[in-house]
């Protein structure tokens, strides 16, 4: 249910005893826009939100009575949809980490490593509302995640521009995202206003270089000017940050502070050579969390419209430990290697997806699955908790998509594995229908381009000769 | 002719008749028949083509009105001209009058123009013109690329009744004189057509009406033109040199044209209005579907079952040959007809690929039109290396300079290191397509902004300022004077090329707001400007002119004097390599490998090889090593490090020292170890037991150590097959990174999770078994069998004799080259290394991986022609890395900046 905002000096207390402190938020925002009424009209926004590994699609027909349980609160808030394919995805064989996490959100094959084969539906959107960029002070795009493997792109990004490249730099520890969208910057080198006047000096001719390349008599083709434009955007956003806020030097700074280095391993570190790493439970979730919590408060604070959030990357590989517990009921003690009798990459979690058998019980895939559903759930219940002006939640307000990189794990059948992969979206301001599952049997090009179109974009995904096939369906 | 002038039979009837015959053959030749009748069709039923190779500005005066004169070339950025006085010229379709005295001119110097003649050395000047008087003097300039009257690169004028040419060149004055006059007479008020040649050999020639009329020499070379110069008509730049009369056609070439294409040309008459597309040889579309859109196809969706090894059905599609001749049950495809192919009845009913996806109804309407239209097959060989990233160039991405670059450049321009504070602050690359470079994925975000403004400051407080402006300038003040002149030469410097003005005056911002300030100092003004430029886009990405009509436009000489440092150093260029580009010496091939050679040789060039390698091999991997405990419990983690020493300085000794060619580093019988990393290998230690020596690489002679000799068998890439020392990812690795193979993914119906050795199984039995299993074998067949020789070896490169199952452990295997029909037996792991490093195909593979590093993105088919031409180069002079960057700098890959499609 919404609830009230939060106050001025909002306080996030996280999962790890990490309290969040947002001394200048208010400032931040242009025009004092957070000042104004709340009358003010609703704003588009869209968000992927990706899980790793996925669901095979015979868990999937168990409905809110399987590992689908802890979507069971949100149900009216979500259509789920099954039957979902991405088999045009398959670009490089049949091995869906990489393809088809590519291609969630795009529907299109990758096209390079590090690039899509075409934008993402938040990014789509972001364009259509916002051609000329948001309103100064405002993250353009905000991607974040709680992941360890990293061999290619494609497996934790998931926002991506018109030409296929990402859409932003992934802050991976909630201390880079907490920076990345509250953060101050102090210009180096200013500690007067004679300083600061210099400083401003060497800005504006700067930003006149950046404004030449980018404009009409640019002598760059269309990929390089719109580099620059990006580094532009980044420039004003600067400027806004280090620039345009009010002096607080003076004030009482005695609030909570950014979020304490993370514990757990990032960087190449968490990817050693795709061997895994093991974590524990509780640190895996503790960190999740809080990585979410500052999502939904930048989103709460208006200060991101659009982006993705990743919970493990595709094909993630970590050897979890401790036990897993879901309303007060036990589920599973996890152990990777145990269970597996292996180290290394034999021992991780991602093999319980190479074993599957939908006519076993498959146990630790299922807890696993479960424990994924009920994080993805976490980072929901908080966008559900936060009311925007129309009186529905921002989990109502926003274009919310929740899917993964497979319908199946077994890396045997290429049909298979890119078919029946999961989605729930939410409703968008009542685009979409809610409160169901529904069997879709389309493919997600078609779901995608039906999601956009209802969201006012001329653009579509896909190759330019496809015929469009909307997914009436799926629409209110 | 179709103007009002009334002249149009000027042209001999003879010479149109020859006109048209050349024409249609030309035309037939060049063009596939529809597009030539199209072309046809759209000519003058009696007018021969024009010359159009090495056209390069060409005004037909087709507008009627308007105060533009348009460039019709059609090849790149169009020189338009402006009549600064329209009242002065009367227009009518294809003639252009100047009636008083008014200029014609360009709005900018015309950049294009001027680097590609600086470049060839060689032009043509041609004009169909009609003077109002013999009487005109100065010479009155019809034609002219100069600055003022006594300026120019050249002018085409009239003297009395005579044509004089003036030329600058390094043997001719800055006013272009000695100049070459055409005899007496060669000039009236009829229409006449003027052509001047001159080859870069200094062979000058004017041409009147279509008969020689003088020659002689005018030597040296043109690497002194300048770049300030604008292209006019009718009068000089400060009007002083009028000239009146009718234009009908003037073109300027970046060659000289022969005698044959002078009359050719003027067979073609005056007036000739520029047509839809310039006549130019066009290939075969038919050839070009097939190797864009057809080859891919094969080569990733049929290659697999199909290549030379496999050959099933009989039918290997990897040579033109194999692939025409067809299979066990005849000729795969019918000459123009899909219906009657087998290969298209199979493909049409999804029965081929065999067991694998079916083509999409795109790819399979590109099959069927390929064989309706006749099936033509142009490749040799069909390599599926080629085809991995796609038939056609990517967009042209700009390059921000690496965290690397941007140190190299911050110590080249302020001899100071900023590694420290720059590795602190810049968030790092991310690798993509197998290099941390890849201009794509080159991404910003706030972070960037944030650093590159931190450093600025940290340089500017690092560098003496005064010093440094001291480089550049003396005595300086606020004038605009003072500072414009101060920021043209750091900016110079600093941005890797001249400043326009629009940049002087930004920078000129600053400095006025310093004046303004309260203690303002020069030395503050300049630090400020300084600052300033090390975030301005020029600093900070690699800036070239990419917007062309055409496919490709030569560099000017700074863009390439940057792409050649940054390729051979990953630094900016030095003062020399400057200085040759601001004297125009990178428009002579043989400055340009003189350069390249010098480069070489210094050390930031072996700085950068091993920035390549180190990148390549994913070295940076090691950081991150994390062998299970369990199962090496003597591993120190020190030791990933020794092995990323040990494999920079084995290349540095092989590529660097001894200059011998890429593919020894595969054989070569040397390495550098720690004493600990010696006793990790089982080889004796070379330790005199103090500290220091516990971290000195010490160089041990291979010759007589049977297990060791090569980069594969060094750790840090033996440790890319993890804890169980996997063949298949060991054998990938030869695979993709030295073969340039191509292999899908599993197929359907294959548990893929590794299998553990144990009692009486090795890994080399576990790959055997999977490769008995016909349904892997297609393709861990022809990877896994690389990593056989490498089984004594375990996760952490180890050697070993037995595992620790007391499995016996091997050495022997086979290898296929990709394109092979049959394998390549080795007899142990120094085989191997000899066979791989004598392969024809890793040579060529190293080449790509260096060439890929080099232009900082994914290569293409289209790139495959020249690749072809950089490795023979290459391999010509040694297969050194030396003789391969040098190739790649001088190549057309990085000579041409690609323009297609970018506006």
């Amino acid at each position: 249910m919404p609830v009230p905002k939060l106050p001025r000096r909002t306080i996030l207390k996280g999962l790890g005893g990490v309290t969040v402190g947002l001394p200048l938020l208010e400032e931040m925002l242009p025009g004092g826009t957070r000042a104004a009424p709340v009358a003010a009209a609703v704003p588009v926004r869209a968000f992927n939100v990706f899980f790793g590994l996925g669901i095979p699609a015979p868990l999937q027909t168990e409905g809110f009575s399987g590992v689908l349980e802890p979507l069971k609160p949100l149900s009216k808030k979500l259509l789920v949809m099954r039957n979902v394919d991405h088999i045009r995805a398959d670009a490089n064989g049949i091995n869906a980490h990489f393809d088809g996490a590519t291609a969630a959100f795009t529907a299109e094959a990758p096209n390079g490593e590090a690039k899509a084969g075409g934008p993402s539906i938040d990014q789509v959107v972001r364009q259509t509302w916002h051609p000329d960029g948001l309103p100064a002070g405002m993250v353009p795009t905000l991607v974040s995640g709680t992941f360890f493997r990293r061999s290619r792109v494609g497996r934790f990004v998931h926002s991506y521009n018109a030409n296929g490249t990402v859409a932003a730099a992934m802050q991976e520890r909630p201390r880079d995202v907490f920076d990345r969208v509250f953060g101050a910057i102090a210009p180096a080198g200013v500690k007067n206003a004679r300083q600061l006047r210099i400083k401003r000096s060497v800005l504006d001719s700067v930003l006149s270089e950046y404004r030449y390349f980018t404009g009409a008599r640019s002598p760059l083709g269309i990929a390089s000017r719109g580099r620059i434009t990006d580094h532009l955007e980044r420039i004003r956003e600067f400027e806004q940050r280090a620039y345009a806020l009010p002096d607080r030097s003076g004030e009482d700074t005695s609030g909570p502070r950014r979020p304490l280095p993370s514990k757990l391993q990032h960087g190449g570190a968490a990817d050693p050579g795709g061997q895994g790493i093991d974590i524990e439970l509780d640190d895996l979730v503790s960190e999740w969390r809080l990585m979410a919590d500052l999502y939904a408060l930048s989103i709460e604070m208006d200060r991101v419209r659009f982006g993705s959030i990743t919970f493990l990357a595709a094909g993630e590989r970590l050897r979890v430990k401790g036990v897993y517990e879901y309303g007060g009921r036990p589920i599973y003690e996890f152990d990777d290697a145990r269970d597996l009798n292996a180290s290394g990459d034999m021992g991780c979690s991602h093999e319980w997806w190479h074993k599957f058998n939908p006519g076993k019980q498959n146990e630790q895939l299922r807890a696993h699955a479960h424990m994924k559903m009920r994080e993805v759930a976490y980072l929901l219940q908080k966008l559900d908790q936060i009311a925007d002006a129309n009186g529905h939640s921002v989990l109502e307000n926003s274009l919310l998509t929740v899917s993964t990189e497979s319908g199946d794990g077994r890396h045997n059948d290429a049909k298979r594995e890119l078919s029946g992969v999961f989605h729930a979206i939410t409703s968008a301001q009542g685009r979409f229908k809610t409160g169901q599952i529904m069997d879709v049997g389309r493919e997600g090009l078609d779901v995608y381009n039906t999601m956009l179109a209802a969201m006012g974009c001329q653009r579509r995904l896909g190759p330019v000769d496809r015929e469009p096939a909307l997914v009436d369906q799926i629409l209110v | 002719m179709p103007n009002d002038s009334g002249d149009a039979e000027k042209a001999p009837a003879g010479l149109l008749l020859r006109g048209i015959v050349f024409a249609v053959g030309l035309l037939l030749f060049c063009e596939a028949p529809a597009v030539a009748a199209q072309s046809l069709a759209a000519q003058s039923a009696v007018t021969p083509p024009r010359v159009s190779r090495g056209l390069v500005v060409l005004y037909d005066f087709g507008d009627s009105s308007g105060i533009i004169v348009r460039d019709r070339a059609g090849v790149a950025d169009p020189i338009d001209l402006t009549i600064e006085d329209p009242g002065k010229v009367r227009r009518s379709s294809g003639v252009l009058e100047v009636r008083g005295s008014t200029l014609i001119s360009s709005l900018h110097p015309p950049r294009r123009l001027i680097q590609a003649i600086k470049r060839s050395g060689a032009l043509t000047i041609e004009a169909w013109v009609e003077p109002s008087r013999e009487n005109q003097s100065g010479p009155a300039r019809m034609v002219t690329l100069s600055k003022d009257s006594t300026n120019r690169n050249f002018t085409l004028g009239q003297d009395g009744n005579q044509v004089d040419v003036r030329l600058r060149s390094l043997q001719t004055s800055n006013n272009g004189l000695p100049s070459l006059a055409a005899k007496s007479g060669s000039l009236t008020t009829q229409l006449a057509h003027l052509v001047y040649t001159r080859d870069r050999d200094g062979q000058s020639r004017i041409w009147v009406d279509g008969k020689l009329s003088a020659s002689g020499k005018i030597s040296g070379r043109l690497s002194n033109w300048q770049r300030a110069m604008h292209l006019a008509l009718g009068n000089e730049i400060n009007k002083s040199r009028p000239w009146l009369g009718k234009y009908y056609l003037v073109a300027i070439y970046e060659r000289a044209l022969s005698a044959n294409e002078v009359e050719q040309n003027y067979a073609a008459g005056a007036g000739v209005l520029a047509p839809p597309g310039v006549v130019r040889k066009r290939r075969d579309p038919r050839e070009t579907h097939f190797e864009l859109a057809v080859a891919p196809i094969l080569a990733n969706q049929c290659l697999e079952c199909h290549d030379a090894f496999t050959r099933k059905g009989g039918l290997a599609l990897s040579r033109k040959s194999t692939a025409t001749a067809g299979g066990d049950t005849g000729r795969a495809w019918m000459t123009g007809s899909a219906k009657d192919s087998l290969l298209w009845q199979l493909v049409e009913q999804d029965a081929m690929p065999h067991k694998r996806p079916p083509l999409s109804r795109r790819e399979k309407r590109i099959i069927q039109k390929w064989l309706d239209d006749g099936g033509v097959w142009t490749l040799r060989r069909l390599d599926p290396a080629v085809y991995v990233h796609g038939g056609r160039p990517d967009a042209n991405w700009l390059r921000r300079l690496t965290t690397a670059e941007y140190i190299e450049t911050v110590r080249s321009l302020f001899a100071i290191d900023i590694s420290k504070p720059a590795r602190a602050l810049l968030p790092p690359e991310v690798r993509a397509d197998g290099f941390s470079n890849t201009a794509y994925n080159l991404n910003v975000e706030l972070k960037h902004i944030e650093a590159y403004q931190q450093l600025a400051g940290i340089i500017v407080e690092r560098v003496d300022i005064e010093a440094f402006r001291g480089r550049f300038k003396k005595r300086v003040t606020f004038t605009d004077k003072d500072m414009g002149d101060l920021i043209k030469k750091i900016g110079q410097t600093i941005l890797r090329g001249p400043l326009e003005n629009r940049e002087v005056i930004a920078y000129r911002g600053i400095a006025t707001t310093l004046a303004a300030t309260e203690d303002s100092s020069i030395r503050e003004a300049t630090a400020a400007i300084v600052e300033a430029m090390l975030q301005s886009p020029r600093f900070l990405y690699r800036m070239e002119r990419q917007r062309g009509a055409g496919p490709a436009q030569p560099l000017d000489e700074f863009e390439l004097a940057s792409r050649m440092s940054y390729m051979i150093w990953g630094g900016p260029p030095d003062a020399r390599l400057f200085q040759a580009a601001a004297q125009g010496d990178l428009y002579d091939a043989a400055s340009i490998l003189s350069e390249v050679s010098r480069m070489l040789q210094d050390d930031r060039a072996m700085t950068q090889a091993e920035r390549f390698f180190a990148d390549w091999l994913h070295l940076s991997r090691l950081d991150y090593l994390q062998p299970d405990r369990g199962k090496f419990p003597a591993w120190n983690p020190v030791l990933a490090g020794d092995m990323q020493r040990e494999t920079i300085a084995f290349v540095r000794e092989v590529v660097w020292r001894q200059n011998r060619p890429l593919s020894d580093l595969l054989n070569a019988q040397v390495t550098f170890l720690t004493p600990r990393l010696a006793a990790h290998y089982g080889l004796p230690v070379k330790d005199r037991g103090d500290l220091q020596d516990a971290e000195t690489l010490v160089r041990y002679d291979l010759t007589n150590v049977q297990s060791r000799g090569g980069l594969l068998t060094q750790g840090s890439l033996l440790t890319v097959g993890g804890d169980e020392a996997s063949m298949v990812t060991r054998g990938l690795l030869v695979m993709h990174e030295l073969l340039r193979g191509v292999v899908k993914d599993p197929p359907p119906c294959v548990d893929t999770t590794p299998v553990p050795s144990k009692p009486g199984l090795s890994q080399r039995g576990i790959a055997e078994t999977r490769i008995a299993n016909k349904t892997c074998a297609g393709c861990h067949a022809r990877f896994e069998p690389l990593a056989y020789g490498l089984e004594k070896f375990d996760g952490v490169g180890g050697y070993h004799e037995k595992d620790e199952h007391g499995n016996v452990l091997r050495e022997n295997g086979q290898i296929l080259f990709p394109g092979d029909a049959t394998r390549t037996v080795y007899r142990s792991t120094r085989q191997l290394m000899d066979q791989l490093a004598g392969s024809e195909r890793v040579q060529e593979s190293m080449t790509w991986k260096l060439t890929q590093f080099a232009l900082g993105r994914p290569l293409t088919a289209a790139d495959a022609g020249v690749l072809q031409e950089i490795h023979a180069q290459a391999q010509r002079r040694g297969g050194t890395y030396r003789a391969t960057m040098g190739a790649i700098v001088s190549s057309e890959l990085v000579m041409l900046m690609r323009t297609g499609g970018e506006q």
